[in-house]
């Protein structure tokens, strides 16, 4: 078995057992869009031309806040170290571990577009949509990933965490809130936004697996 | 505008810019000056011995193969100028860059305020001009530096790329703070908002929050730890790879909304205008350049300062 999938099983393992980690995550993100609606009086008018909008500040908030403790067992436990002791390519833990947040995100996303559909009554679960957030999903937990290793050592990371992959997100976010209101049947100009969003995850999990065994050494 | 003015101003301007320079060069040689960057030398060094190695002449017999023709010429050429011109500069940098600093910015100033014409349509307004291009342009230049020096860091690891990189994107941060503050003073009584979400604006705002996370981040540990200067570096480094995907993704996306300006139609300068923002060009590029040689410099310092201190309470310890 390659190392990437033991990392891989170990991931979700533990992210099985102990169910504080999605569950928080999927608990935010239900309470976001819950708030999104409050403060949006969602109910009301047509809310096609903010659904999107709505969709993805409350994916990449609750990615976020997931993913910024993705190495945070490890290196309180010392699993970290070990880790990278071991023999094995620090790009191969980049992407077990990567791979783990994508499955967690990926559930939590799919949770939120059919809680969505019920709530505003809007089919979400189109194929061109499911697309859409899959593409974007890997552009920014890949991101996420690789910068979330701050979070190994420094005091201020709650707030340094986001402040520093947000502004690197921001083509992300507008590719992919343009994308999701072209599959939802907004009116749509001719920029490839979906050939944007798989640039953006092509550029984002190749960068992180070049960079990520120069952050993560010690 | 008399041009006899302001050669008589700028040549005042020179002249008391240039006693100022050699007088701070000269407390810079009194105070001793720190370890010279080396390395810069032997690049030098190596870029002259290129030169001389491909014009000194060689044995008739012997076929040239490669080294002839038109092309291999003008490399030849433009690599002794290179080193003809990179060694005196680096070695008068102090003493050079800040009168050439301050005279060329204070032509920019003269020339912006007084020598140039009165625009007809935006009137007085327009003068801002002069400080904002320049300013708005060279940001990428500091930036790239700082991901330059981030990627030679992360390749050589040498603190002293970090000192760079850390230096220039103060610089930058610094530039486009400057840029988003003249162009929302232009902004209002030529547009008549401050801001517009239009890709060249939105691109500097970005760059701005993330180049101030760069800082930071860096500024997370000490002057010599090399965990944050990793860290910083690597944002510092994909920050720079993000421009291209955040200027496409902002100049789609503002096509959607209506356009209340139309920025592309630009209007052809007249000689007059473009000959005093070549100049202002040239002002805040070595006004950067001195800058970052300056922080880039203090953050050695502070560096090797930290280092002599760590050295020290070893030494008091045992």
């Amino acid at each position: 078995m390659s190392p990437t999938a033991t990392l891989l099983r170990k991931d979700l393992r533990l992210a099985w057992r102990d169910r504080s980690g999605w569950l928080s995550a999927l608990a935010f993100a239900t309470i976001s869009i819950l708030v999104y609606s409050f403060a949006f009086d969602l109910a009301a008018a047509d809310i096609r031309p903010l659904l999107p909008g709505v969709l993805w500040t409350t994916f990449l908030f609750s990615g976020i806040f997931a993913s910024s403790q993705s190495f945070q067992r490890e290196s309180e436990s010392g699993t970290f170290d070990a880790m990278l002791v071991a023999p094995v390519s620090p790009s191969a833990i980049y992407v077990g571990k990567l791979l783990s947040n994508l499955i967690s995100l990926l559930l939590v996303e799919l949770a939120m577009l059919i809680l969505a559909t019920i709530l505003f009554d809007t089919p979400l679960l189109t194929g061109e949509l499911v697309l859409v957030v899959f593409v974007g999903t890997v552009g920014y937990v890949s991101l996420a990933t690789l910068l979330s290793i701050l979070g190994n050592r420094t005091r201020t990371r709650a707030v340094l965490f986001p402040v520093l992959v947000l502004p690197l997100l921001v083509p992300l976010l507008i590719a992919a809130v343009q994308a999701t209101g072209g599959a939802l049947g907004q009116p749509l100009d001719s920029a490839p936004w979906l050939l944007l969003l798989v640039v953006f995850a092509l550029w984002s999990s190749v960068g992180g697996a070049l960079l990520f065994p120069v952050v993560a050494e010690r | 505008m008399n041009m006899s003015l302001v050669v008589l101003i700028v040549g005042l301007g020179l002249a008391f810019r240039i006693s100022l320079g050699v007088w701070g060069a000269s407390i810079m040689r009194n105070k001793g000056r720190p370890e010279s960057f080396g390395w810069l030398f032997g690049i030098v060094l190596g870029v002259i011995g290129i030169a001389i190695c491909s014009f000194w002449p060689r044995n008739a017999t012997h076929p040239r193969q490669k080294d002839s023709g038109p092309l291999a010429w003008g490399k030849n050429t433009i690599l002794t100028l290179a080193a003809v011109l990179l060694v005196p500069i680096w070695n008068v940098r102090w003493i050079a860059l800040p009168p050439l600093a301050g005279i060329t910015v204070m032509a920019m100033l003269v020339g912006a305020v007084l020598a140039a014409p009165r625009e007809i349509i935006e009137g007085e307004v327009q003068r801002i001009m002069y400080i904002h291009v320049p300013v708005a342009v060279l940001q990428y230049l500091a930036f790239g530096i700082t991901a330059f020096g981030s990627a030679v860091y992360l390749i050589r690891r040498d603190m002293r790329w970090d000192a760079i990189a850390r230096g220039a994107a103060t610089v930058g941060v610094m530039l486009t703070a400057f840029a988003l503050l003249t162009g929302a003073i232009w902004g209002k009584p030529t547009w008549g908002v401050y801001w517009t979400w239009d890709a060249r604006l939105t691109t500097t705002l970005i760059l701005f929050l993330i180049y101030s996370g760069y800082l930071l981040a860096r500024a997370v540990g000490g002057p010599n730890d090399e965990q944050a200067a990793r860290y910083a570096a690597v944002v510092g480094l994909i920050g720079y790879l993000d421009v291209p995907l955040i200027h496409f993704s902002v100049d789609w996306w503002r096509t959607l909304h209506p356009q209340r300006i139309i920025f592309d139609s630009k209007p052809s300068l007249p000689g007059e205008m473009l000959l005093v923002l070549l100049l202002s060009f040239i002002g805040i590029l070595f006004l950067m350049l001195w800058l970052t040689l300056l922080r880039g410099t203090t953050e050695y310092l502070v560096q090797r300062a930290d280092r002599l201190r760590a050295r020290l309470d070893q030494l008091e310890r045992s």
